[in-house]
This record gives structure tokens, C-alpha cells and sequence, in this order.
């Protein structure tokens, strides 16, 4: 796995869940977050100079408390409010971590955020951050465009 | 006088924060509406008077470029203030976008960069001040 599409997809991802989410990433993912049940995920494709897809996990009970921040409420958002918000989530995290890995000229298009479906592909990223008591998992695939891979 | 102002996000969760972020920013705020899409937009702005729309880029039936494509070719609404809101990362997309008239927000934003894009796009904040996520 690229160390450098890691790099980007971890400061999209903890820039996104802190300045959107107002979670704070924990430094280390410890053994409790670790064992985190996964509780939903979403996945968003884009398309330019290469292709591909984001998908975001979210693991033990985090998804109720990043939808009550966003929307700055007390009470638990209904289900149908969580995935929206986890869409935006990955929507956000996806629009922040391309130019890092392209270059801010490139031009992507990304798709709405849908249920998650990985894709028939090794991830060429994978990272982990720890939020809470749960962690968010963060796996981008790259269905076209092979030297990025190989960086 | 108080802001009219037509949200257009495909994520309801985003319009409540940006609603929220209004609602803390100070200004004066009069109706606010929200459409889902362009398509849904255009309905609104038909039957309401808006003093400034926020608009997302990606969305489903209509996006955002295409959506201020049709208000700036239709002479009721040429005019109308617009800031877009936009996950939208490359320097290339965002200058033919602001080339259309229209501030810009980047996702994820401060209720700062947001209140300062909405009065420097009124006429009301000296560009000087503008916060370094707005362009």
C-alpha cells in the first residue's frame, strides 16, 4: 500500500471528523477500538485522472453521536439523518484527500454517497482512526490508473 | 433589512448545519428555504424572493453548475448573489465556477469563513478580512 495515499486519506479523514464532526482522533487506535463492531458504511466513486472508490466504516455506537454534533443536537437523529450524515462525511473526506494525492489542478468528479459496497479490489489505502470509544475504518480503491499505485 | 436566503444541498443534515451556522453567525436573517437539487431550486425561486442562495455543486436531477447556469441566463435572476458550498477541491473547477459570479465555501467550513463569505458577497465585509478557506 502507498504510504503517501495513507498520509492524504488520514488528514482528510481527521481534518473532516474534527471541523464537521467535532470528534477529536485519538493518537493510537486502542484495543477497544479495535474490537469497535462495525455499525454502518457508506462508499462515494470518483472519476478524473484516475478512478475509483472511498468507503467509510464507522464502528462502535460512533454514528449517533457524529449526527447529533453535526447538527448540534441533544437528542438521537433518526437513522435516516445518520447515513445522511455519513454520506457527507465520506463526500467531504473524498473531496479533501484527492487534490492532496493529485494535485490541485486535477479535475474529479465524485459521485452521491450509496451504501457501502467494497469493490473486487485490494484497497491501495487503508487507514484507522480512532474516535471516542469506536474508530471509522477508511479504505480507498483505485480501479484505474496503476502508477499511482505503485508510488 | 432581513436575508431571504435558498439553501441547496442534497444532504438534509448539511442544510441544518448550514442553517446553524447561520443562525449563529449574526445576520440578519429573514425566510430561509431549501431545495434538494437545482431543479427543485429554480421551483423556489420562481415563487420567492431570495436575496442569496448557497449551493452545493454535486448533486442529483440538477447540479449546481447547471443550476446557475439557467439563473444567469434568465434575466429575473441574472443578478441574484450566490456562494457555493462545495466539497470542490480543484483550483481549476473553482475559478470556472467563480467565473459564473459566485463566492466560494469549502467543505468542511468555520461558521467564520461562511459569515464573512455571505457578507463579503453582499458588498459587506472588505476583502481584506476574508477567511483563507474562501476564494
Amino acid at each position: 500500500m502507498s504510504k503517501k495515499l495513507e498520509t492524504e486519506l488520514y488528514k482528510a479523514a481527521t481534518l473532516t471528523f474534527e471541523e464537521l464532526g467535532f470528534l477529536l482522533p485519538t493518537p493510537e487506535v486502542d484495543e477497544q477500538q479495535l474490537n469497535a463492531q462495525v455499525e454502518a458504511a457508506v462508499s462515494v466513486d470518483f472519476e478524473g485522472p484516475f478512478s475509483g472508490r472511498l468507503l467509510v466504516r464507522v464502528c462502535g455506537g460512533l454514528l449517533p453521536t457524529l449526527t447529533a454534533n453535526m447538527l448540534g443536537e441533544e437528542n438521537v437523529p433518526s437513522k435516516s439523518l445518520q447515513y445522511d450524515a455519513l454520506g457527507e462525511i465520506a463526500n467531504v473526506i473524498c473531496g479533501n484527500m484527492l487534490p492532496g494525492m493529485a494535485g490541485s489542478k486535477d479535475v474529479f468528479h465524485v459521485s452521491p454517497p450509496m451504501m457501502a459496497e467494497s469493490m473486487d479490489l485490494p484497497p491501495v489505502a487503508e487507514v484507522q482512526v480512532g474516535l471516542g470509544l469506536g474508530r471509522a475504518d477508511l479504505l480507498l480503491f483505485i480501479s484505474r490508473y496503476p502508477a499511482l499505485m505503485e508510488e | 433589512m432581513a436575508l431571504n436566503i435558498l439553501l441547496v444541498d442534497d444532504s438534509s443534515v448539511m442544510r441544518a448545519i448550514i442553517i446553524k451556522t447561520l443562525r449563529l453567525s449574526q445576520l440578519p436573517l429573514g425566510e430561509i428555504h431549501e431545495a434538494s437539487n437545482g431543479q427543485e431550486a429554480l421551483k423556489v425561486l420562481d415563487g420567492n424572493w431570495i436575496d442569496l442562495a448557497l449551493v452545493d455543486i454535486n448533486m442529483p436531477v440538477m447540479n449546481g453548475e447547471e443550476m446557475i447556469n439557467k439563473l444567469r441566463q434568465n434575466p429575473a435572476t441574472a443578478d441574484l448573489p450566490v456562494i457555493i458550498v462545495s466539497t470542490e477541491s480543484s483550483e481549476t473547477r473553482k475559478e470556472e465556477l467563480i467565473q459564473k459570479g459566485a463566492g466560494f465555501v469549502h467543505k468542511p467550513f468555520t461558521p467564520e469563513t461562511l459569515r464573512d463569505a455571505v457578507l463579503r458577497t453582499l458588498g459587506g465585509l472588505d476583502e481584506q478580512k476574508a477567511g483563507d478557506r474562501t476564494l
